[in-house]
């Protein structure tokens, strides 16, 4: 997922939590199928998308891309600062009052890091997708290829007493179940992503690629790379305070600098980018700096890639070549797609076809999240006991 | 010569040493100003080769183990082994009445079985 903004906060005592703003009601019936929600939820390092809807339906009620940060207020906001004297802000809210608040990022790479500020932000997951606080929920969350078992514990903690039901499968897999047009399956002519496609997702924590080959993917058919929209931010913040000492930009600033302009390949330049520094207009000529950042990217992600492509049957990789897709906020780098297209072809393979996934990249880990939930049984679901 | 002669190929060495090294010595002998002179540098140039054939022998007895070792380590395995080969027949492969719960069912046996 792409970016924008937080600034995470490095103070390792977490402010706690004033009084939890909304708790779900305890259950006190069984629940019956009319009171079920259904939640598809990408988590991600720096942009989450949740979308939910009824079972058995294909209507989507609640369709959200939320900043993954929580805002705890800071004490001694004056009354009427804040919304509502709220004391915690979620997502844009809280980058808004940056100044009177404490943001503190629940995620790095791609997975849980700061469990209290995770589970305040799954209550507010749950609010945006139930705000009459009455459906039983049950969610399918996505989650880095390979992420380890400490990984998944800490997403189970976070939503226990929030969801009822939950179901952790990889966002690369579920990116597939997404940018499936599930109305031209059966079409000839039609190539199912999850039959035969290499998917490349490109988040703010981790670069995910993913063999998809009309099974559900093994651990062999998975890497997951944590450098991706972070790691660059990082690479681009050091390159500007050596090209450009003392200039004053924030990390937020650098990031919006990046998603701007971001490139991969040859280098183009000028690149003139204007910026306040101490209030003033400046033009920085960032052409070297940001192509550098970016094109470290394609050096993490290709070998991953030929990796994945070298382990496919000889049967399949003829077909599986003209299939590879990039989604997730990476995939908005110009010139991403040609480039690795460029590289294999140089690298004899034959014929690759390497697309961007479209514009609803942000979402297409949640689509296939719900289309998951839609289609579990019963028996699939893993209970949460409160 | 030296070579044959440690390897235990004696007849192989007698063969050059009948002819070639023959014929090296006579030109090598009518350059030396006596017999005894020549028989000694030829006996000295001996004794040298068996010891340099003796080293190198030993030198490789040692070095090749090694060297097969970090060869094996900078080849990568290959892709598709036999048992690669047969854990990806084991895979169910597509099939078009598949649906997304049967994944869902592949995801958790792999989870039961810690291979996923």
């Amino acid at each position: 997922m792409t970016t924008a903004s937080a600034e995470k906060q490095t103070n390792s005592a977490a402010p706690q939590p004033a009084a939890v703003p909304f708790a779900p009601p305890a259950r006190t019936t069984a629940p019956s199928k009319s009171n079920i929600l259904l939640i598809g939820l990408d988590l991600g390092t720096n942009k989450s998308c949740v979308l939910a809807g009824p079972p058995g339906s294909t209507d989507i009620t609640v369709s959200k891309v939320v900043p993954s940060v929580v805002g705890y207020v800071k004490d001694g906001i004056v009354d009427g600062i804040i919304t509502g004297n709220a004391k915690i802000l979620y997502g844009e809210d809280a980058l808004s009052q940056m100044l009177h608040v404490e943001l503190v990022a629940p995620l790095d790479e791609g997975i849980i890091s700061r469990p209290e500020a995770a589970r305040d932000f799954m209550l507010h997951i749950r609010q945006l997708a139930d705000p009459s606080g009455r459906a039983d929920i049950r969610a399918v969350v996505g989650v880095p290829a390979n992420a380890g078992e400490q990984a998944r514990e800490n997403i189970r903690r976070s939503v226990q007493g929030i969801f009822s039901r939950i179901l952790m499968i990889p966002e690369p897999f579920l990116a597939a179940l997404g940018y499936r047009d599930d109305s031209r399956v059966k079409q000839s002519g039609y190539v199912d992503p999850v039959v035969n496609s290499l998917f490349i997702d490109i988040g703010g924590g981790t670069s995910d690629l993913c063999l998809v080959q009309g099974y559900f993917p093994t651990r062999d058919d998975q890497i997951s790379i944590p450098f991706a929209g972070d790691a660059i931010d990082e690479l681009l913040f050091d390159e500007l305070n050596r090209t450009y000492p003392n200039n004053g930009l924030s990390r937020i600033t650098v990031r919006e600098i990046k998603e701007a302009n971001s490139y991969v390949g040859p280098s183009r330049k000028p690149l003139d980018v204007k910026v306040v520094i101490g209030g003033k207009s400046r033009t920085l000529e960032l052409g070297d700096s940001v192509g550098n950042a970016c094109n470290t990217l394609i050096d993490k992600i290709y070998p991953a890639l030929t990796t994945l492509i070298a382990s496919a049957s000889s049967d399949s990789v003829v077909t599986l070549l003209q299939n590879l897709i990039i989604t997730g906020g990476g995939s908005q780098i110009k010139g991403i797609d040609t480039v690795l297209q460029k590289r294999l072809t140089d690298d004899g393979y034959e014929n690759p076809k390497v697309r961007l996934a479209g514009q609803d990249f942000q979402r297409y880990v949640a689509i296939g999240a719900l289309k998951a939930a839609r289609a579990a049984r019963e028996n699939q679901w893993q209970v949460l006991l409160n | 010569m030296c070579f044959l002669r440690s390897e235990g190929l004696v007849l192989e060495a007698q063969v050059i040493e009948q002819t070639e090294f023959a014929d090296a010595a006579a030109k090598a002998r009518g350059a030396c100003e006596s017999e005894s002179d020549a028989d000694s540098i030829l006996k000295a140039l001996l004794a040298d080769e068996e010891g340099r054939v003796a080293d190198a022998i030993a030198f490789a007895e040692v070095l090749v183990p090694m060297l097969a070792k970090r060869l094996s380590a900078l080849v990568p395995a290959p892709r598709v082994s036999a048992a690669s080969v047969t854990a990806r027949e084991k895979k169910p492969g597509h099939d078009e009445n598949r649906g997304i719960a049967d994944f869902i069912d592949d995801m958790l046996a792999q989870e039961r079985t810690g291979t996923g």
